[in-house]
């Protein structure tokens, strides 16, 4: 294992090094993160990194191999377009976590702010506290797995992919153009299969799935007028 | 016919001003659907353009270049402010972005394969990165779209120069919007969706929630990239100003603006008539901002929106502009004749439509050449204007070339009216 101290190194000199390391090094572990912005942009390999510490905006954008430990806080983006490796997030993320990931995983244990996985087209994004707004907003593709309370507008727009929720009112929260069914069998299954892998101990009897309502046109109202309610019965 | 009837106006000769014939079709369409209307191409309606200024010829106050004997120099450099490898093009005339899935594979090659023939550079537009058009491209520009449909860190690793786009001039402030017609088991498959649904794309990118971010997703590409290749962003004409100054600030190579004369695959008739501004005034307003900034000659600015001709090159380097960009005229060149309905996917000449059966009307090298022709054409109009000015390197046009025609181009522009010094507006740069 090595250290890495990013006392007063910005991101273009902390991610050198860490590529630097990467093909060598199996653990590293990172120190003083003073909430770096953009860190771990676009490593590939096999280690693993261990920041004892929060980090900024965009963590681990664009990866593409290596697991990221962060013991505290990301900012906004975390995971921006990542395509594969993990990013455990041990405390809670910003808003727009995971945004149009393609693979990998995504594990934030705390809390996610709002439109987190928005546009994702692959891999596994996983919440265990409460997320935001519009969770899984236009997604394309992957697995949204949310343990906590989701708020309003869950799934809008879904063209592919798949929210499971345990959240009981989660038919209130419902954004346009999907709805929600029982999950499958082999569904709860790949589940259990990542809880133990992440540790997670909860059972999976309870999911519900979230998937597109139908195929062919998504439906948009553009204009709600409100006072016809008044008069129906 | 009679006499009497001759002197009498008859009810349907009348003009009746905002009762235009379109104008009542689109009142029927809406009485009978309660849905705004979609239409391909982009907007119809005339706007001030390029052809309302003139070019001033060399006569005594400076020597004219011979049109046939002498050089001019074509080729363009950009993004260089920060980009180790800055893209270089023989012409300052690029392939602006238009996705597969809005035109047709076919399409996407023969315009690639004419980049090659004049050494310029295309743009792959949304929903991903063919392989072939990247096999027969000469440049490749990679667009970072709001959806991300089809973008890896594979095609950061394929382009010459990337691009981020945060709207169009043709529907600023909207999202891409591929129709079902278009949206085959291929192209269902080659952008991850449903196949034959309407995709109403992403209209904000999800990891660029304003300026600050911008700066940092900036940086982030700079990492991604290693400083390799110029970073764009394309912005529709609108707050022009403020936005290139943005721009700018965020560490951008190079600044594309798009006017509302361009063109799109489908859109909200309503939107393309009347969001944003036409090109011309944007460029000037973006020079301005670059001028006032002091970075002029450090960030390439890349004008795009109507562009038809030579002359249009001509005046847009005049204006300012570092380089210019075409989609319509490319289609037009390979056969297309702005019918206005590439949203319905049944384009005869195999562009805008992914038909199996349409698609084979399209010859893909004889596209290719044809576009090639075209853009070779532009590129001599721009230099027999470059060189009647008395220049040579087309770059070298000039604010004080030109003369504006009318007086709405005079006030857009800051360029003086014809046979006068006078400038109705803000001057432009030269007394």
């Amino acid at each position: 294992m090595v250290r890495l101290d990013l006392l007063g190194m910005g991101s273009r000199e902390v991610n050198r090094k860490l590529k630097e390391m990467l093909g060598s090094e199996s653990e590293i572990d990172v120190v003083n993160p003073h909430s770096i912005h953009n860190f771990a942009t676009a490593l590939a390999g096999g280690a693993t990194i261990t920041v004892h510490g929060s980090t900024g905006f965009y963590t681990g954008g664009f990866l593409d191999g290596p697991t990221v430990i962060v013991k505290g806080n990301t900012g906004w983006y975390t995971g921006d377009n990542m395509s594969g490796g993990e990013i455990i997030v041990e405390m809670n993320t910003g808003s727009n976590a995971g945004p149009s990931m393609l693979g990998g995983t995504l594990l934030v244990r705390g809390n996610s702010g709002s439109r987190a996985a928005y546009g994702m087209k692959g891999g596994n994004f996983i919440v265990c506290g409460n997320v935001g707004r519009w969770l899984g907003q236009m997604t394309l593709g992957g697995r949204i797995i949310a343990l906590g309370e989701v708020g309003q507008g869950v799934g809008e727009s879904v063209y592919n992919g798949v929210i499971h929720v345990v959240d009981p009112g989660v038919e209130e929260k419902l954004g346009g153009n999907v709805r929600v069914i029982p999950i499958e069998d082999r569904e709860k299954k790949e589940i259990e299969v990542i809880f133990k892998k992440y540790g997670i101990e909860r059972g999976v009897d309870d999911f519900r799935s979230i998937v597109p309502k139908i195929y062919g046109r998504h439906q948009y109202v553009l204009f709600k007028p409100t006072h016809l309610k008044a008069v129906q019965p | 016919m009679t006499g009497k009837e001759d002197k009498q106006t008859k009810a349907k000769d009348v003009q009746r001003g905002v009762w235009s014939p379109e104008t009542i079709a689109n009142i029927k369409i809406a009485a009978e659907t309660g849905k705004h209307r979609i239409r391909g191409c982009g907007t119809p309606r005339k706007f001030p353009n390029f052809d309302d200024l003139l070019v001033l010829p060399s006569q005594l106050t400076r020597m004219a270049i011979d049109t046939y004997r002498e050089d001019c120099k074509t080729q363009t450099v950009l993004g260089a402010r920060y980009a180790k490898k800055p893209l270089i093009l023989e012409t300052p005339i690029m392939i602006s972005g238009m996705s597969y899935g809005a035109i047709s594979k076919e399409a996407k090659i023969a315009l690639a394969k004419a980049t090659s023939i004049v050494g310029t550079s295309i743009n792959n537009g949304e929903g991903g990165l063919l392989a072939e058009e990247r096999a027969n491209s000469y440049k490749q520009v990679v667009q970072i779209l709001p959806s991300r449909i089809g973008f890896s860190l594979k095609s950061i690793q394929a382009a010459d120069a990337l691009e981020i786009i945060t709207g169009i001039g043709a529907k600023p402030g909207l999202s891409g919007h591929l129709m079902g017609s278009k949206i085959t088991k291929e192209i269902a498959a080659f952008r991850q969706l449903p196949e034959g649904i309407d995709l109403h794309s992403h209209p904000r990118h999800g990891d660029i929630f304003g300026a600050d971010d911008l700066c940092l997703k900036v940086a982030e590409l700079r990492d991604v990239t290693d400083n390799q290749i110029p970073i764009f962003i394309k912005i529709a004409a609108g707050r022009t100003w403020e936005d290139v100054k943005i721009a700018v600030k965020a560490g951008v190579d190079g600044i594309v603006v798009d006017g509302a004369e361009g063109g799109t695959g489908a859109a909200p008739v309503i939107a393309a008539n009347n969001i944003g501004i036409p090109a011309m005034p944007a460029l000037v307003q973006a020079v301005r901002s670059l001028e006032d900034m002091g970075v002029k000659d450090e960030v390439s600015l890349v004008i795009s929106g109507g562009i038809k001709d030579g002359a249009d090159v001509a005046k847009a380097l005049a204006l300012g502009a570092d380089a210019v960009a075409i989609g319509t005229g490319a289609m037009v060149a390979m056969g297309c004749v702005v019918c206005l309905r590439c949203h319905e996917g049944r384009c005869a000449f195999g562009i805008g439509t992914q038909d199996p059966e349409l698609r084979k009307n399209l010859d893909i090298d004889q596209a290719a050449q044809r576009v090639a022709n075209y853009i070779q054409a532009m590129t001599y109009e721009a230099v027999v204007i470059a060189k009647a000015a008395g220049k040579t390197q087309l770059q070298s046009m000039e604010r004080e070339d030109l003369r504006s025609l009318t007086l709405e181009a005079c006030a857009m522009t800051g360029v003086p009216l014809i046979g006068s010094n006078y400038v109705f507006g803000e001057r432009f740069g030269f007394c």
